[in-house]
């Protein structure tokens, strides 16, 4: 595999992800900008300037006509994917951490951090679809305040009217974002913040990682623990391959003892788990610090990660990749 | 296409051939490129080009310019062609010689939507820029491999750690890949033995314990027990204090053999004067004569090892009372420092 290395960032890239079709890759990092770029040869689109701060979350609608994206500046902004103008903005009184489209795209959730007083909130908003969508409600449709720690990272489940989150504890939870009531959780879902969630195709399972150096798949109905995938460095992300058993892990010590610590130590390695054995089964290296993001192509024909060195590593499988049977012949439904 | 363009894809092509990096291009005449490299092919604009495509469908374009040395050159280049949607994307390239080079083309059928977004115009910070990947923020990095296997953490593509490297370049040297325990004869290295507390060393007549030479450091250790590699402090080798006292010296080391010490002897005596004295008796292993440190003068003492016990035992038997040098020699078996 010869990787396409993106520099479109100054800092570290905080998450990245891919459209539908996998021909579009979002970038989003530290240094205020979002990226899109042509997945299959690395030539970049476009820009989305205007924020004021760390973006840290992007989502992009499957239809790729409506990019959202949270940042520090305590703004949530809606951005036409095909311009690159904001289409709307809505201001909080804390930084947007995370931020995600429903399945049907005319919902989206978001969570605003808990901080100089103010409570941390998870908001819902209707996004109309009609006209050139500069038209949105200012006041979100349902709002609700969890109570406990913080959450960190939310999804919409495949249930109507569920929102997973991952919270600063390690708790999984599931709310009713209707009455803001916790329908579910599992407090010890993980040890210490969860850092990531990344939903199945269909939505009825989800893989979450952690500083505790775990990812679990669990299940969206229960919230039961299907798999851990236990490493030996905190993990930043973690992804499924679409199409194949396998998970993507991400991760590396903290960016604060990064200069303590050697390369090789370090660990800034896409890990490659499988999904049901729970056992390594590849490494791909590349990054200089910590891999802050990874996101897999739904088309599984490739994948890329974001790290804190600033680049983002676009990986189109090779045919190796396909043939490789580490565990024999045997299928996988999924 | 243009010379430069040639070149970006020459330095994609040299390294791998196979190469998964597929450029796309509106129509095959220009290549996005810095401005140093537009200023470039002004200057080199050839003039005279032939262009055809051949029956393989391949398409030649030669090209003749002026080099640095101001001769023609002819340069070659062949690309196979094929459409999508009006695009053209270039997948891998072969060079040949320096400037003749393959491109192939990849066909791909894509999503309507997937190609309507190709044709999308750039914004941001990109606007105004030529299609095609611009140098600045793309670039092919170097190939990694990725090769899935089962049984937990793959070490193929990982450098093994110090402590391995060094475990395998002794097991390959010493003994010609075996280890075998002096202590319980088990494939492992003797420091590294569970027993090695409870069971003495074996002794097997020299064969795998190196001669003592008597220019030998003195203070160095049995060398398996450094076989882990890392520092072991004085104090601790050799069987990690199991034969010593912790607080014991160094200089234990030389003490396996049986010594004497020797006084009473005139303060102008050699080495060699003793050496000669005791090897009547038999071997000599060491002759140790104390001096004084500044005037280099005898200070009436010596140490003589032999090669065993039995030898020195002898040696006490007849040197000790002997008259040497009008002074009678006093002979008897050296004492450890800590016990005298």
């Amino acid at each position: 595999m010869r990787p396409i290395l993106l520099q479109g960032h100054e800092r570290s890239l905080t998450q990245i992800k891919f459209n539908k079709e996998g021909d579009l890759l979002f970038s989003c990092s530290k240094d205020h900008v979002i990226n899109v770029w042509f997945s299959h040869n690395g030539e970049r689109l476009g820009t989305y300037d205007g924020h004021n701060g760390t973006v840290w979350t992007i989502d992009v609608d499957s239809q790729s006509r409506f990019l959202m994206s949270g940042s520090a500046d305590n703004t949530l902004r809606l951005w036409s994917v095909q311009s690159g103008k904001c289409l709307y903005k809505w201001e909080f009184p804390t930084a947007v951490k995370s931020v995600a489209f429903n399945e049907t795209d005319d919902q989206v959730v978001c969570i605003t951090e808990q901080r100089m007083g103010f409570q941390g909130a998870i908001r819902v908003f209707n996004i109309s679809r009609d006209g050139d969508g500069t038209r949105q409600a200012s006041e979100p449709a349902h709002i609700f305040n969890p109570i406990g720690s913080k959450a960190t990272v939310c999804a919409f489940s495949c249930v109507p009217n569920r929102v997973v989150t991952g919270h600063m504890s390690g708790k999984v939870a599931i709310f009713d974002y209707k009455t803001g009531e916790e329908v579910d959780n599992n407090e010890r879902a993980h040890g210490d913040e969860v850092t990531d969630l990344q939903m199945s195709p269909d939505r009825t399972y989800f893989i979450t990682s952690s500083k505790d150096k775990a990812a679990r798949l669990h299940q969206t109905k229960d919230l039961k623990v299907l798999k851990t995938y236990t490493t030996e460095t905190p993990l930043n992300s973690a992804a499924l391959a679409f199409g194949k058993p396998y998970i993507l892990l991400g991760g590396g010590q903290e960016a604060m003892s990064v200069t303590t610590t050697s390369l090789r130590q370090g660990k800034f390695e896409t890990r490659f788990w499988h999904k049901i054995f729970e056992e390594e089964v590849g490494r791909v290296k590349g990054h200089f610090g910590p891999v802050n993001t990874i996101a897999v192509s739904p088309t599984g024909t490739c994948y890329a990660s974001g790290g804190e060195d600033g680049f983002v590593r676009v990986h189109h499988f090779d045919e190796t990749y396909f043939k490789a049977k580490p565990y024999g012949d045997l299928e996988v439904l999924d | 296409m243009s010379r430069d363009g040639n070149v970006l894809f020459c330095s994609v092509a040299r390294s791998d051939c196979c190469s998964s990096l597929k450029i796309l291009i509106k129509n095959s005449a220009t290549v996005k490129t810095s401005w140093a490299d537009d200023v470039e092919v002004e200057e080199l604009e050839p003039p005279k080009v032939e262009d055809y495509v051949d029956e393989n469908g391949i398409r030649i374009t030669i090209e003749y310019t002026i080099n640095d040395e101001g001769k023609k050159v002819k340069v070659w280049s062949c690309f196979k062609l094929s459409c999508v949607g009006g695009w053209l994307s270039i997948v891998a390239v072969y060079p040949k010689i320096t400037r003749k080079i393959k491109r192939t083309l990849q066909k791909s059928l894509v999503d309507h939507a997937v190609a309507e977004r190709k044709q999308w115009s750039k914004f941001g910070q990109e606007k105004e820029n030529k299609p095609g990947p611009d140098r600045a923020t793309t670039t092919v990095g170097e190939d990694v491999v990725l090769s899935l296997r089962a049984g937990g953490k793959p070490t193929a593509d990982e450098e093994p750690s110090h402590e391995e490297k060094l475990r395998k370049q002794l097991t390959q040297t010493a003994g010609g890949g075996k280890v075998v325990c002096r202590l319980c004869k088990g494939s492992h290295f003797t420091a590294k033995c569970p027993y090695k507390d409870s069971l003495p060393i074996l002794n097997e007549g020299g064969a795998e314990t190196p001669p003592f030479q008597d220019d030998a450091p003195p203070n160095e250790g049995p060398s398996t027990s450094n076989a882990g590699g890392k520092y072991v402090p004085p104090s601790m080798r050799g069987g990690a204090g199991a034969s010593r006292g912790p607080g014991e010296s160094m200089r234990g080391g030389r003490d396996d053999l049986p010594t004497l010490r020797v006084t009473n002897i005139s303060e102008d005596t050699q080495e060699q004067d003793l050496r000669d004295l005791f090897s009547y008796v038999g071997r000599v292993a060491r002759v140790y004569v104390g001096r004084d440190r500044e005037t280099g003068a005898g200070r009436g003492f010596a140490f003589v090892s032999f090669e065993d016990k039995a030898t020195a035992q002898r040696a006490i038997d007849r040197m000790n009372g002997r008259g040497y040098d009008n002074l009678i020699l006093n002979v008897g078996w050296s004492q450890p420092r800590e016990q005298r």
